[in-house]
């Protein structure tokens, strides 16, 4: 049962993480390497929100607005002269990354900062002890991912950018403002990056560096899942459980690798990850 | 008229020698550390303690009549930045002595400038022990003077029979906990668990699982500073995760930082800053005089510097000059009584320290519950004896 | 072993020109320099340079991977962390005897070399994109790391490894020998990079599809550079490991990883001389001023990384090459290969034996099926439009006949061999030529590279010079002369006109001296007089040399005037195959073409 809530909220959490590069990556074809300064930011954002004395759930709210906005302003002067150069733009949005991560340290200093707990304690699920937290995090994947699939199903920006995505070309010419949809979909996945960087500051340390661990698994999950939400889903799901089984029957530390080498022999095998339809 | 002119021509002469020795030029002390990087957060703090002992040292006199200075310089917190950090040092600022806190992997990056350049080194970081160099000198606790103070006190006063350990995959976690282990089992004790993360890996989740199945009577740590220790912290408690628990790598300071989540974590450590002794109490006031609402608050790292500097003054007092081959006969034996006791340098460039056991408290003050003499480091360097 | 042309055309002998020579001047002035440098030098800025300099080898690796190649990597760390550790960790074991040492050097090579292989094995296949090679440059340094970290004594774990015996120099020979190494690697990779054979390291950054259809293993290239360049890091770590005296984990880490892309991106990829001069800069000014000003040396590097990447792609090189650029220099043309032509391969006759052979081809995407049960042979000679309107699978049927690793049913022979699971460039290498709809072209080079590309398969290319002369087959000179390409041939492709590189295209695949060639609308957007021209020329390679031609063609007019069969595809099946008159008569071909053909 503890190995299943693992799983299950690890998988979660790995969703929850992924979801904001997987938007951009999704519509824009760009990887976005800031991502990890994203979730730095949302992280401080938290903090901050902590500092005025505000209750913490006000920090999703906030870090949403915060990162949506930050990322309407690195669309505009660094991703845009950026989208036929996709390579150059990962190198431009990590430098990106390396320039807020700095930004971040010269504002706030390099020490771990103090965030108040958003929910703590355990509850008693099927007489096991588990942490009340992690199953708020599986609620809010869950939550986050079906806001962001009925989005893309049910408006009018949703269908723009699976126009988009399909041909951009064709969607041009019906008439669709496509440096717009771009410009409207990096900052919601910007958003979801700062987001996230709020949900997980009851699991980590806060610091100017917290994002760069999450950013090598995140981009391989989104690469497995070529951009569909589903397949999204489904390799978190997999590739949680790999680590989660990996690390309780073979060693944490390959655990903590197995991500990554998971993902590369899979786009080895099958280019488009998960995404095959 | 003789006596007298004679003695004015001495006094003269003695007030010639002494002008001349004060514009001689300072003794620079070389201190390579992270400004940048993971070690920045407690950098500025041993950049703190060390201007207070140079000025401290300055306003009794110098040393042999010379003033002492310091040259900070950014190591980035790695073994890359440390070799430039230790080059700029030793050939460029030409420093007569590097003193200071590094990690393992910055240590041994300088080590080789420390030799080749011919300079001594005092090293003021606790560490995984048994470094050893003809020009180094360690006055930070190793494995053998931490654990004990906490496994003991676990066994007696916890009853503690099993015990679960969990580090960072790094040399420092493993050497502490591979020592834990040895001495949980010397002691009577069992490991029902050893599990390790690499030093980024944020995800404690399958450990603390293993850890609840396990059902360990004490858990010990061993974590890489900052985000490790903070990270499994937060998820043992998320967790509801409420043994005993003793982190071996936690500072004062981090504990803080972590609020409630800390509640009840023991340390073990050479200096905290609640040791209840004269020498402690002045320095702390010294620091807070000097340095008034910039201070950061004096650690395990930033304490063994500032003795240091004064283990460092002793030895060129005693060796009658800067001369390196001279400095590192001279600092096997030399003593100072400072905030964390008296510290002596022993044979085998290591010292016995007094430990401190103590508990975060639910404002986050760290009390010490037990205190543990003079713990000998053992033998870490058999063969500079 | 392809080649039965007669030797005198193969082995024509580079020219010597002062500008061949250039780099080997630089590199002994440079050499000269360097090894005078250290008694000028206070020991810091040696030691500073000495690492700067070990590290500007790595600089040329990336370089070459990533600003020839078009292979953006990190992982260039992870070789050179691995050369710096299988050094340290032997010379730890067995002291520094020059035997050990020897070994130590073979070892800190071969092995990043044998790991680069599988790297570049798993990195580069059919199909791979760009991307993915990066990603697996991502995961090699994170569990190299990994593996370094979980060594224990071994690979001291975190505190990396330190008191191993080391080369009996002092610090400025350390810098000598640092120097002549960023020097030798420097100056071997700018002769290569000059090269005809560094040619098609842009070529596969421009195009590898193209690559691969001029009979090229661009895969194989991209393998061999990669396990070539890790055994180089391997080489710079052995050198780090001696120099420095202690190897750390994070020498091969991903971050630095991202520093030497960074320092490439900066000085300027694609010039060798600009990421060595920008990775020796910027770490010597780093070592200055990151004491100083540490978080903001971090944050000036990031912004102004940030800020070339978007604003001078080029890297600082570009600014300098801008300032050159009004000094006067010589024109392209001069430094153009002559053209010489190649005796004609014999004539095929034309025979009653199909060189092509379809039978029972389906294809589909999942459940839409793009063709459906295709019978068709071509004999050596004819001359065969495809028409049909779009979305009929013509492209599609070219697509296969040229790639047999598209998954399908049905069987296809060339000249009797099945292409099942054979790769592009194995069916070029049976004699199948084809040229895309779109020009598909190397626009980073100029007209004569491109057709010295064309001939590789057959004439190899040199790995250290220039062809003096370009060596073509009459007919593939004969479409040149008439489209006026012969007198462009220094002229870089990207300022071509659409025409002429239609033009250059098909000159290319002319030069493979193909039995069949599949032409993809090689008259779309052309003027009345170019597609005269290659009326004439596909009529000429077709009935003078007996060549195959397929064509898919949509002007029915031209159609008319050169084909001698034609055959008509319609939703993905076969629905007529005769001669012009057969079918331009036909009903139903009208009836197709006026869009009411759908039962």
């Amino acid at each position: 049962m503890l190995l299943i809530l693992d799983i299950m909220t690890t998988a979660a959490i790995l969703f929850v993480v992924a979801i904001g590069l997987l938007a951009i990556f999704g519509v824009l074809k760009i990887i976005n390497f800031a991502h990890g300064a994203w979730l730095t930011i949302g992280a401080y954002c938290a903090v901050v929100t902590a500092q005025l004395g505000f209750n913490p759930w006000l920090a999703l709210p906030l870090a949403f607005l915060v990162g949506g906005a930050l990322g309407g302003l690195a669309e505009l002067f660094i991703i845009r002269p950026l989208y036929r150069r996709p390579l150059d733009a990962i190198l431009a949005t990590w430098g990106l990354g390396i320039v807020i991560g700095q930004l971040i340290t010269l504002g706030f200093g390099r020490d771990v900062q103090f965030t108040p707990n958003l929910l703590s304690g355990t509850v008693t699920v099927l007489g096991t002890d588990y942490s009340a937290y992690r199953l708020v995090a599986l609620a809010a994947a869950l939550v986050i991912g079906v806001a962001f699939a009925a989005t893309m199903e049910g408006t009018r920006l949703g269908l723009s950018a699976r126009a988009v995505i399909m041909n951009e070309t064709l969607a041009r010419g019906l008439g669709i403002d496509t440096a717009r949809v771009r410009l409207i979909t990096f900052m919601i996945g910007a958003g979801l990056a700062a987001l996230a960087g709020v949900l997980l500051t009851p699991l980590t340390s806060v610091d100017p560096t917290m994002g760069v661990g999450w950013l090598i698994g995140a981009f391989m999950l989104v690469m497995v899942a070529n951009g569909s939400l589903l397949a999204l889903a489904i390799a978190c799901l997999l590739f949680g459980a790999a680590q989660v089984l990996i690390s309780t029957f073979v060693s944490p530390i390959l655990g903590s690798i197995a991500i990554a080498i998971l993902a590369a022999l899979v786009l080895r095998v099958s280019p488009k990850g998960f995404a095959r339809a | 008229m003789s006596t007298r002119l004679l003695f004015s021509v001495a006094v003269a002469l003695a007030a010639g020698v002494t002008v001349a020795a004060a514009e001689e030029k300072p003794i620079l002390i070389g201190v390579p550390v992270g400004l940048s990087g993971a070690n920045s957060v407690v950098a500025p703090s041993v950049v703190q303690s060390s201007e207070l002992a140079v000025e401290e040292i300055n306003k009794a006199g110098g040393v042999l009549g010379r003033k002492l200075a310091l040259e900070i310089a950014d190591d980035g917190s790695g073994a890359a930045g440390a070799q430039k950090a230790f080059d700029s040092l030793i050939y460029a600022k030409k420093v007569d002595v590097l003193i200071s806190m590094e990690t393992s992997a910055a240590r041994n990056a300088g080590l080789p400038a420390i030799t080749k350049g011919r300079k001594p080194y005092v090293y003021t970081s606790f560490y995984e022990g048994k470094s050893c160099n003809k020009n180094m000198f360690v006055d930070a606790w190793v494995p053998e003077q931490q654990v004990p103070p906490v496994v003991d006190a676990f066994n007696k006063h916890k009853g503690a029979k099993t015990y679960f350990l969990i580090g960072s995959d790094y040399a420092f976690g493993r050497g502490m906990l591979s020592f834990a282990r040895g001495y949980i089992e010397k002691t009577g004790g069992k490991v029902v668990g050893e599990e390790y993360l690499p030093m980024d890996g944020s995800d404690w989740t399958s450990i603390i699982s293993k850890l609840k199945e396990a059902k360990p009577d004490a858990l010990v740590t061993s974590t890489a500073g900052g985000a490790p220790n903070v990270t499994l912290t937060k998820q043992l408690r998320g967790a509801g995760v409420s043994l005993p628990f003793a982190n071996l790598a936690v500072d004062e300071g981090t504990a803080k930082s972590m609020g409630k989540d800390a509640e009840g974590v023991y340390l073990s450590a050479s200096y905290v800053t609640g040791i209840d002794s004269p020498e402690n109490k002045a320095f702390l006031t010294a620091m807070k005089a000097k340095f008034g609402e910039a201070l950061r608050t004096p650690n395990d790292l930033s304490v063994p510097q500032y003795e240091a500097i004064y283990l460092y003054k002793a030895a060129v007092e005693k060796a009658g000059g800067t001369d390196t081959a001279k400095v590192i006969e001279a600092l096997p034996g030399v003593s100072f009584t400072g905030p964390r006791g008296v510290i002596t340098m022993s044979k085998q460039h290591h010292a016995p320290l007094t430990m401190y056991l103590s508990q975060v408290q639910a404002d986050g003050a760290v009390n010490v519950v037990g205190t543990f003499k003079n713990v000998d480091p053992g033998d870490q360097c058999p063969k500079l004896n | 072993m392809r080649n039965d042309a007669p030797a005198l055309a193969t082995a024509a002998p580079g020219r010597w020109r002062l500008s061949s020579a250039a780099p080997i001047l630089v590199a002994a002035l440079a050499a000269a320099a360097l090894w005078v440098a250290p008694s000028v030098l206070d020991p810091f800025a040696t030691n500073v340079l000495t690492r700067s300099m070990i590290y500007a080898v790595l600089a040329v690796t990336v370089d070459l991977l990533w600003g020839f190649m078009g292979a953006l990597t990190f992982g260039q760390a992870a070789f050179f962390g691995i050369g710096a550790y299988a050094a340290a960790m032997l010379l730890g074991q067995y002291g520094g005897a020059p035997q050990w040492m020897a070994a130590a050097l073979g070892l800190a090579v071969a092995v990043p070399a044998a790991l680069g292989l599988a790297v570049g094995w798993l990195s580069f296949y059919h199909r791979s994109t760009a991307l993915y090679a990066s990603v697996v440059s991502l995961v090699v340094p994170i569990v190299v790391v990994q593996l370094i970290y979980s060594g224990g004594e071994w690979t001291g774990s975190s505190s990396g490894l330190v008191g191993f015996d080391v080369l009996p120099f002092e610090i400025e020979g350390y810098f000598r020998l640092a120097a002549i190494v960023m020097v030798a690697v420097t100056l071997a990779a700018w002769v290569f990079a000059r090269s005809d054979a560094g040619r098609a390291l842009v070529a596969v950054r421009d195009n590898d599809a193209r690559c691969a259809y001029l009979g090229l293993d661009p895969k194989r290239l991209q393998v061999v550079m990669t396990t070539v360049l890790a055994g180089v890091a391997g080489l710079a770590g052995f050198v780090f490991a001696n120099a420095s005296g202690v190897v750390a984990p994070e020498n091969a880490g991903f971050l630095f990883g991202t520093e030497l892309v960074i320092w490439v991106a900066l000085g300027g990829r694609g010039t060798l001389l600009g990421p060595v001069l920008g990775t020796i800069g910027i770490d010597y000014l780093g070592a200055n001023l990151s004491g100083d000003l540490p978080f903001l040396w971090q944050l000036l590097l990031g912004a102004t990384f940030v800020a070339v990447i978007i604003l001078l792609p080029g890297g600082l090189a570009e600014i300098a090459k801008r300032a050159f650029a009004v000094l006067p220099s010589k024109g392209a043309e001069e430094t153009a290969p002559r053209l010489v032509a190649r005796p004609p391969k014999p004539i095929q006759v034309a025979s009653e034996h199909p060189l092509l052979t379809v039978s029972g081809l389906a294809k589909s995407y999942g459940s839409l099926k793009v063709l459906e049960n295709i019978d068709l042979a071509i004999r050596p000679g004819e001359l065969v439009s495809l028409v049909g309107p779009n979305g009929a699978g013509k492209t599609t049927l070219m697509r296969c006949l040229s790639d047999g690793t598209e998954p399908i049913s049905g069987a296809i022979t060339v000249d009797g061999a099945p292409i099942a699971g054979l790769a592009p460039d194995r069916i070029v290498a049976l004699g199948v030529g084809r040229k895309f709809q779109v020009a598909s072209v190397f626009e980073s080079l100029t007209v004569a590279e491109c057709l010295l590309l064309a001939r590789a398969s057959q004439d190899g290319l040199s790995l250290v010079g220039q062809a003096g002369t370009l060596s073509l087959p009459q007919a593939a000179l004969d479409v040149m002369r008439m489209t006026g390409l012969d007198r462009l041939l220094g002229t870089s492709v990207r300022l071509l006109s659409h025409g002429q590189k239609q033009a250059l295209e098909l000159s290319m695949v002319v030069a493979l001296e193909p039995r069949i060639i599949l032409l993809d609308e090689p008259t779309a957007g052309l003027t009345k007089a170019e597609r005269t021209t290659i009326g004439t020329v596909l009529k000429t390679l077709t009935s003078d040399l007996g060549i195959a031609a397929v064509l898919v063609e949509h002007d029915l007019d031209f159609v008319r005037e050169i084909s001698s069969r034609i055959v008509v595809l319609h939703q993905g099946r076969l629905v007529l195959d005769g001669t012009v008159d057969e079918v331009v008569g036909s009903e139903l071909v009208k009836t197709i073409y006026s869009g009411g053909g759908h039962d």
